[in-house]
């Protein structure tokens, strides 16, 4: 019986490798994450092993908040005196490393992509060095290194005068070398300028401190033991690491970003591999149907039951293992696939060699067989409800009617939970959250497929009604065709609506989010112009407020901090300093409680917050919360007023920047926001500005209010554009449904075909019939997917409602979408409708 | 009646309703019939006559509403799943209208089918034998596909033949032959009663054919009418002429 399984494949190859195609995609994208991200782990592993090899400890700064950009604050020098009286230790060195040095290209840009930090470093004594060196390494304060990768895309060359800028003016430089990193060349992304110490602590403003002292041992003492004598000798206020457990703990920094990378990466896996779930139903319940008779007859012949559904899920079976295998070959192809898009989206992700764990050849395995096997369970135990005597009376059909009632309720009452589940998820009253809205997106999508073939007749004839108009009998009949089997159109259409409903989902909640940052922005930010670093969030120098300060037209240059610390108990929250002599001018809140003279009244251990965070915690206006900074230091404020945060501009509550040095940022801020005087020309303040930055901080942008806005709206389309890309492939799986399913349909009207060709009706006439049919299968895809993408929508900002999240319809995306899913029928009906106007007429007519 | 031989296939006041209350149907009302070892049955009728269904109820394709089947004196009506499975595979062959065949397997694939379903091993005497009867040795390794009707059904025969089952129910046997392959196909069941012993009951509307048969049986309305011995196509459609006009 295996046999006829195999047989039955090899017959109907084209269909074999169409079916198993839908599941080849979704193995890729499983196991292209795996590799892809096996890959960057090791890379990153790679290059903190070799940064530190050759040292036995490391002392750097207790990290008492978590940052977001990972930087530890640094430490008075005086430390690495103590270092060297350390028993044990027979040498030290200490360096700088901070994350906010550009390097700037030819024309005075900075080097480097979104997201990509770029240091400045110090040179450090041979022993510790972890740079290679082509060229010298630098001797005097004039001179620098840079990377391999920074020198080759801005094409430096030793021997080049180049631009360095940190928190100090930009300053020009002997490029004396390039440096690698053992055998790595990319550093992810990230450019690295190397200084002498003097000239790297000048750079940084960390004149007398320190980022990091590298420890060796003496002879005999292990680095343990080192770093235990350390921990006993240096204050609380640094932290001594082996050079192991410093490159474990590098690891498991960048293994963090990692894991939200394969998560995020695995949810658009998930959502190709659910698509394609529904299409092998669809297939095998197609051709478990059009076998009916077959079927009977080995009924008939003594076949058990059993041994007719093992046929079928061996066919499943090898089905999945040719998936698996396509699958995971075109996984080593995707991987880089994916990190082409991360480039294109400017996230450079170091990947050496090609990693292939034999998780990800199981896993590929695993779940191409058994979600093929899965999907084509239902359709294969349909054979048992199937008399052997039925099957082989002319026309038998396997739908049970009786069971659609059954079926309605059960759909209706599936998509009714799946709602609740996504709503409990979204209100966190069910947790993890995340997986029960999936849940529950999961339960609508297969509770609104279930009730679709309800919906398919109205919505042919809806959809269908146009094309018959103008297309007159073609139309007519290909209308006649979808619902002559609403099942299966549904099933059909049901696949691409998952992936439709995601983009529109995507696209409504996105126009909602640009138009609610933008309203936010227009109700809270007074200034005219806002100087922010060119990648959009990285720091800036801080003497930027001061420098703009002084131009003629700039009534006030204010600046703001958005930093982080622990506070009322939580760690890691943010919250935002402003300056609040300034302030008053650039910014107001939307005030619940207080207003802007609060703002511009706040002492230094005085609060305004969020009403949100507020109520979270339990605060009311004149209570008292703790906050330790980055310095240490704790910090006790008094709630002085609430406002509400739309967009999330503030984080968590908005204090004085009288603490900056506290929290650790007393060089950087993130905007400057300017106010300009009365009546000053704006467009001859916005050149001085731009003069300003451009020779003095070459990594800041000035934006006036309708850029920044325009700004937002670019990023978010960035992300956007990614997040299509990856659902795209989910679509892509479904429009192979429609090409298999009218494959399968156009075989089974073979002789319909044959006698409709035979009173007359032309070849180009029969490639309509088939045409319109995509066509109208698509558009009911669209249109429940559209519509459900409006449901996730409004279901996924409820919680955002009381924030002032406003949901708008993005009419124009969806009518594009609609578009497209039209063009998508059209394109998948190519291949079919060649098909049935090839048919050769009496041949046709002749069949069985 | 006749009773010369061991019956072989038994039915007793068997009817079979399809449908409830006032659209109900009685396909079958009450049939009693038994099937000799060895010979060579046809049954007859018009359309809607029940002649299918009472061989599907002989065969243990549908259940009768009432009444008892036996197959070599098993009670086949009370029969689960399970073991009507077993008894289709191992003590009945089928003969189709429309061959039936498996596309995608060869011609002898196809004949071994009913023991690769039950895991056997086919005996290759018999096989061969069988494949010499059926004439279709030089085509044994062609597709269904590449084959005439004829052959196909000859084919179709020697599956129902290889498993040795107790009787053998041909469906229409000839219903989609032309006249030269209906005589192959007829005298090659005809061979299989007489050399092999087998027994062979044969639902058909064509009167020439069941005159090969050693018996006719007429149903009309689901009653069995007439049951005589076939003699000439000429004393089968007087047969079947006086009952169905009268």
């Amino acid at each position: 019986m295996t046999a006829v399984a195999l047989r039955n494949l090899l017959a109907r190859k084209l269909r074999t490798v169409l079916t198993s195609l839908a599941v080849v995609l979704g193995v890729m994208m499983v196991t292209g994450t795996y590799v892809l991200t096996d890959t960057i782990d090791q890379s990153f592993g790679k290059i903190f092993e070799q940064s530190n090899e050759g040292i036995d400890a490391v002392v750097t700064s207790r990290e008492k908040v978590e940052t977001d950009d990972g930087q530890e604050p640094s430490f008075p020098a005086e430390i690495l005196d103590r270092v060297k009286t350390v028993e044990g230790v027979e040498s030290a060195a200490g360096g700088i490393f901070d994350p906010q040095v550009a390097i700037l290209d030819k024309q005075g840009e900075p080097i480097g992509g979104n997201g990509a930090p770029s240091f400045g470093a110090s040179v450090v004594p041979d022993r510790f060095e972890p740079l290679n060196y082509v060229g010298k390494r630098p001797s005097d304060d004039g001179e620098v290194v840079i990377d391999k990768q920074t020198a080759n895309r801005a094409d430096y060359a030793v021997g080049d005068r180049i631009k360095v800028a940190g928190k100090e003016q930009a300053r020009e430089y002997d490029l004396v070398g390039i440096a690698t990193l053992g055998d790595v060349d990319s550093f992810g992304g990230a450019s690295i300028a190397v200084f002498t110490l003097d000239e790297a602590r000048r750079v940084t403003r960390k004149q007398g401190k320190l980022d990091q002292i590298s420890v060796a041992a003496a002879d005999g003492v292990s680095s343990k033991e080192l770093t235990r004598s350390l921990a006993d000798a240096l204050p609380r206020s640094v932290e001594p690491e082996t050079g192991a457990q410093n490159t474990q703990s590098q690891k498991e920094d960048v293994g963090e970003f990692i894991s939200i990378l394969k998560t995020a990466l695995l949810i658009f896996s998930g959502v190709s591999l659910f698509v394609a779930a529904f299409l092998i139903f669809n297939t095998f319940s197609i051709t478990v149907a059009q076998r009916t008779r077959e079927f009977s007859m080995l009924r008939t012949l003594g076949a058990s039951r059993r041994q007719l559904v093992t046929t079928v899920v061996v066919e499943a079976a090898v089905i999945g293992l040719l998936a698996s295998v396509l699958g995971l070959l075109a996984g080593f192809g995707f991987a880089p696939a994916i990190n082409a898009l991360f480039k294109a989206l400017e996230i450079d992700l170091p990947n050496q060699g090609t990693v292939i764990a034999a998780r990800t050849v199981i896993l590929a395995f695993v779940i191409g067989i058994g979600l093929t096997v899965l999907a084509s369970l239902i359709p294969a135990l349909r054979i048992t409800r199937l008399p052997p005597v039925t099957g082989l009376r002319e026309g038998a059909v396997l739908e049970t009617p009786g069971r659609y009632r059954l079926r309605t309720a059960l759909a209706t009452g599936l998509t009714a939970i799946g709602v609740v589940a996504m709503l409990l998820g979204v209100f966190g009253a069910l947790s993890p959250g995340e997986l029960w809205v999936g849940v529950g997106a999961g339960a609508i999508f297969i509770g609104v497929a279930l009730l679709s073939p309800r919906l398919v007749g109205p919505m042919a004839s809806f959809v269908g009604r146009p094309v018959e108009r103008f297309r007159g009998v073609a139309g007519r009949l290909a209308r006649e065709n979808a619902v002559r089997n609403p099942g299966r159109t549904a099933s059909t259409a049901a696949a691409l609506m998952i992936g439709l409903a995601l983009v529109s989902f995507v696209a409504i909640f996105a126009s909602g989010l640009k138009s609610s940052i933008t309203a936010a922005f227009d109700k809270t930010i007074t200034a005219d112009l806002i100087l922010s670093n060119n990648d959009g969030f990285s720091d800036i120098s801080a003497g930027v407020a001061d420098a703009a300060s002084e131009l003629r037209g700039v009534e006030v240059a204010s600046p703001t901090r958005y930093t982080q610390a622990n506070s009322a108990g939580e760690e890691g929250g943010s919250l935002t300093l402003v300056d609040t002599g300034t302030v008053g001018s650039v910014m107001t809140l939307d005030w619940k409680e207080g207003d802007d003279a609060v703002l511009t009244g706040l002492g230094e251990t005085d609060a305004v917050i969020d009403e949100k965070w507020g109520r979270e915690q339990g605060l009311a206006v004149g209570e008292t919360f703790k906050t330790g900074t980055a310095s240490g230091r704790e910090i006790t404020y008094t709630v002085r007023g609430s406002f509400v945060d739309r967009a999330d501009f503030n984080g968590d509550y908005v204090a004085s920047d009288a603490t900056a040095a506290d929290y650790g940022e007393p060089d950087s801020v993130q905007q400057v926001l300017l106010k300009l005087e009365e009546g000053a020309d704006t467009a001859a303040v916005r050149k001085q500005v731009d003069e300003l930055v451009g020779a003095r901080f070459p990594t800041v942008e000035s934006k006036d209010r309708q850029e920044y806005k325009d700004f937002i709206s670019s990023e978010l389309n960035q992300l956007l554009g990614g997040v299509y890309a990856l659902l795209a492939l989910a679509v892509i799986v479904s429009l192979f449904g429609i090409v298999n399913t009218l494959a399968l349909s156009i075989h089974e009207r073979t002789r319909e075909l044959g006698l409709i060709r035979a009173v007359g009706m032309s070849r180009r006439q029969v490639r309509r019939i088939v045409r319109y049919e995509a066509v109208i299968t698509a558009l009911i895809g669209a249109v429940l997917g559209s519509l459900l993408g409006v449901l996730f929508a409004v279901i996924m900002s409820r919680p955002l409602a009381d924030e002032g999240f406003t949901l708008s319809i993005p009419v124009f995306t969806l009518i594009v979408l609609l578009l497209l899913a039209i063009v998508a029928g059209v394109v998948a009906a190519i291949g079919p409708a060649r098909r049935a106007a090839r048919l050769d007429v009496l041949n046709a007519l002749a069949y069985e | 009646m006749i009773t010369d031989s061991q019956a072989i296939v038994t039915a007793k006041d068997v009817h079979r309703r399809f449908g409830e209350g006032d659209a109900a149907v009685d396909a079958l009302d009450g049939v009693s019939v038994d099937f000799p070892k060895g010979r060579f049955t046809a049954i007859m009728g018009p359309s809607g006559s029940g002649k299918s269904t009472l061989m599907h109820v002989l065969a243990g394709l549908d259940r009768p509403t009432s009444g008892s089947v036996q197959i070599d004196g098993l009670e086949i009506t009370e029969l689960d799943d399970k073991r009507l499975t077993e008894l289709r595979r191992d003590n009945v062959g089928f003969v189709f209208q429309f061959f039936n065949l498996l596309p995608v397997l060869t011609a002898e694939e196809n004949i071994r089918l009913p023991l690769s379903i039950a895991g056997r091993k086919a005996d290759p005497e018999r096989l061969a034998a069988l494949v010499d009867a059926v004439n279709i040795g030089d085509r044994l390794a062609h597709r269904p596909a590449e084959l005439s009707g004829g052959q196909q059904q000859r084919v179709a025969i020697a599956r129902a033949l290889v498993s040795k089952p107790a009787v053998v129910f041909a469906d229409e046997p000839t219903g989609n032959l032309d006249s030269n392959a209906s005589d192959e196909v007829l005298s090659l069941l005809r061979r299989a009663v007489d050399e092999f012993g087998q027994t062979v009951v044969m639902v058909t509307h064509d009167a020439n054919a069941a005159a090969i048969a050693d018996r006719v049986l007429v149903l009309v309305d689901g009653k069995v009418v007439q049951d005589a011995h076939a003699g000439s196509a000429e004393q089968v459609h007087d047969l079947l002429k006086a009952e169905t006009t009268a």
